[in-house]
């Protein structure tokens, strides 16, 4: 049978790289508006240059693999009120609007970094090459994000414990629902709106990775920094458990 | 919030041995439930860490506190090929329990096999370990002293087949018995160290028939102690009224047995608190259930009973140390704190 190739791609290759950078880049619009809305959370100077820092560094992320996908001429959708994204968009304004910096942090810097940090490591070790580097390296800015949240958290965990749990408790609840939907084996809510064609899970395999692998990995991450922040196992391995699958 | 600081007697790490017991745990927590398939697809990529709080009672009045630390190491993955993965878990199950600030830490069932192998990569945080093997082994065979009574079996005139004897256990059972019994039958996967053991035991005067193939040895054995993974293992020919100790893990022995009418099989190695231990979060619906109440690994029991004793050390650890003295020992502080052979039952349930 004749393989159908786009450049040095096969046409199944193409499709799949071209979802994973659509997904990526909108994943990198969406923390640059929810570090730009941040900003709106934070009395202290240094914080708030720091926020716009970090918008800033999620706009260069997405510049990045926007010029990438130009150059190879991916097919890129972009959609930030596509059915998790918008929706994690939504969750996190509603803190946000309420001022509430601690859930902004946990929602962009928790949350989203520990998936983005993990799929990209996957992404790029599986991609190689100059797409693959680019994920790579882009993987260890986000880790810096991650790391900075670890600190403030911890501190304000100790603060009051019990509250910090039940807070923190209900934006896994509220924000990790989606991931954690986006990210099963099948769509749990319908297409995500950003995949070119059906949804890229099927097709994984072409490029060398699989969901299963993919969200383990990435809940993985997410476990380790509740750990980090200084959350009991007791209490995280019941939160992870209760996710939609 | 967990500190070093926290009063933390011990800490029991360890892994389960059934996708069946996993998903009734998980969907024991869940409001609606998930196929075993979906547990599956997540649970062995979550890195170790505390499930629950147990407080447990000694017969002489004191209580103990320690926490259960979970692998989450996959039932179906315990043979040698995901050897590296494994032990990189329960190397981070440590980490939890150093970090915890547990004095004690028993490294059960399957996870022992790290602390077989090297004390030294294990940090000096404070806190001491133990495999647990030392009780292990004392309630494997005074369960069979015990069993063999009760079936009117003699053990100076019995037969008796060790497979997994060049296992730490599987060898502590060797040395117990070698005196006490007419002949003892020697089966491990590795010739060269069967081998090694048989000789040794034969410059005793002891008599030693030993084979890696244990449907050579079956046929001939009054008792038989299974004290290797029973993954693979297949037992056949077996003589009428055979006893046998599914010390393994998973304990399944009966599973893998044609015909075992003509057979009394108990799972061994497993003790009783008399006086009771709890959990928070309660999760006894699903994880340590068994034929009857309070039962626990002999393993985590080594742990529990050190410190009770406040003995805060290096107990059981390497392989091939466990002496007949130190068996004696630590069971004999087990019966001090209430803590007895575990009721003989199988997977039908109490004999």
């Amino acid at each position: 049978m004749q393989t159908v190739t786009k450049g040095a791609m096969t046409i199944e290759e193409y499709n799949v790289i071209s979802d994973v950078f659509s997904q990526a880049i909108t994943g990198e619009l969406i923390g640059m508006s929810n570090f730009a809305s941040l900003t709106d959370t934070i009395d202290d100077p240094h914080e708030k240059m720091e926020a716009v820092e970090h918008a800033n560094s999620e706009r260069m992320h997405a510049e990045g693999f926007m010029a990438y996908a130009k150059k190879t001429k991916l097919k890129i959708n972009v959609n930030l009120d596509s059915e998790y994204w918008g929706n994690v968009r939504k969750q996190f304004l509603s803190y946000a609007q309420k001022k509430d910096f601690i859930a902004c942090l946990i929602i962009q810097e928790v949350m989203l970094e520990s998936f983005a940090v993990s799929m990209y490591t996957d992404v790029g070790n599986a991609l190689g090459g100059e797409a693959g580097e680019l994920f790579l390296s882009i993987a260890e800015e986000e880790r810096e994000h991650l790391e900075h949240s670890s600190g403030l958290l911890r501190a304000e965990l100790e603060k009051d414990p019990a509250a910090f749990f039940s807070k923190f408790e209900e934006i896994h609840t509220n924000c990790m629902t989606i991931l954690a939907e986006f990210t099963a084996t099948t769509d749990l809510r319908g297409h995500c709106g950003v995949c070119n064609g059906d949804c890229m899970k099927g097709s994984m395999h072409h490029i060398g990775l699989d969901i299963v692998s993919l969200r383990g990995n990435a809940m993985a991450l997410y476990a380790q920094s509740l750990d980090n922040i200084g959350i009991p196992g007791e209490k995280s391995i019941v939160w992870i458990a209760r996710l939609p699958a | 919030m967990d500190s070093p600081s926290s009063s933390l007697d011990f800490a029991a790490i360890g892994h389960q041995d059934s996708w069946q017991t996993i998903t009734d745990f998980i969907n024991g927590i869940r409001t609606d439930k998930l196929s075993s398939e979906k547990i599956r697809d997540i649970f062995s990529f979550i890195p170790a860490r505390d499930l629950f709080r147990v407080k447990v009672r000694s017969k002489t009045g004191a209580e103990i506190n320690g926490v259960y630390i979970e692998t989450f190491i996959d039932p179906d993955k315990l043979e040698i090929q995901f050897l590296r993965t494994n032990i990189g878990k329960v190397m981070n199950a440590v980490s939890c329990a150093e970090k915890m600030g547990a004095r004690m830490v028993a490294l059960g069932g399957f996870t022992s096999i790290v602390l077989e192998g090297n004390l030294d990569s294990f940090s000096g945080n404070g806190s001491k370990f133990t495999t647990g093997n030392t009780l292990t082994a004392a309630y494997i065979v005074k369960g069979i002293e015990k069993a063999a009574i009760q079936q009117g079996n003699d053990l100076k005139d019995s037969t008796i087949l060790i497979v997994g004897a060049t296992g730490d256990i599987g060898m502590a059972c060797a040395n117990f018995v070698k005196n006490k019994v007419r002949k003892l039958l020697l089966c491990a996967r590795n010739n060269q160290r069967l081998e090694k053991l048989s000789q040794e035991l034969m410059k005793e005067k002891i008599a030693v028939n030993y084979s890696v193939s244990p449907e050579q040895l079956v046929p001939e054995a009054d008792i038989i102690i299974c004290a290797a993974s029973s993954s693979g293992i297949k037992l056949t020919d077996f003589k009428k009224n055979v006893l046998i100790c599914d010390a393994g893990y998973p304990k399944n022995l009966e599973t893998k047995i044609e015909n075992n009418k003509d057979i009394k099989l108990f799972h061994g190695g497993m003790g009783q608190v008399s006086r009771g231990f709890n959990f928070c979060p309660d999760y006894s619906n699903s994880i340590y259930r068994y034929a009857a109440p309070n039962i626990i690994h002999g393993c985590i029991l080594e742990a529990m009973i050190l410190a009770f004793e406040n003995k805060f050390e290096n107990y059981s650890a390497g392989k091939g140390n466990i002496s007949v003295d130190k068996m004696e020992e630590i069971y004999s502080l087990s019966i001090k704190h209430g803590i007895n052979i575990a009721p003989f039952y199988n997977a039908n349930g109490l004999w």
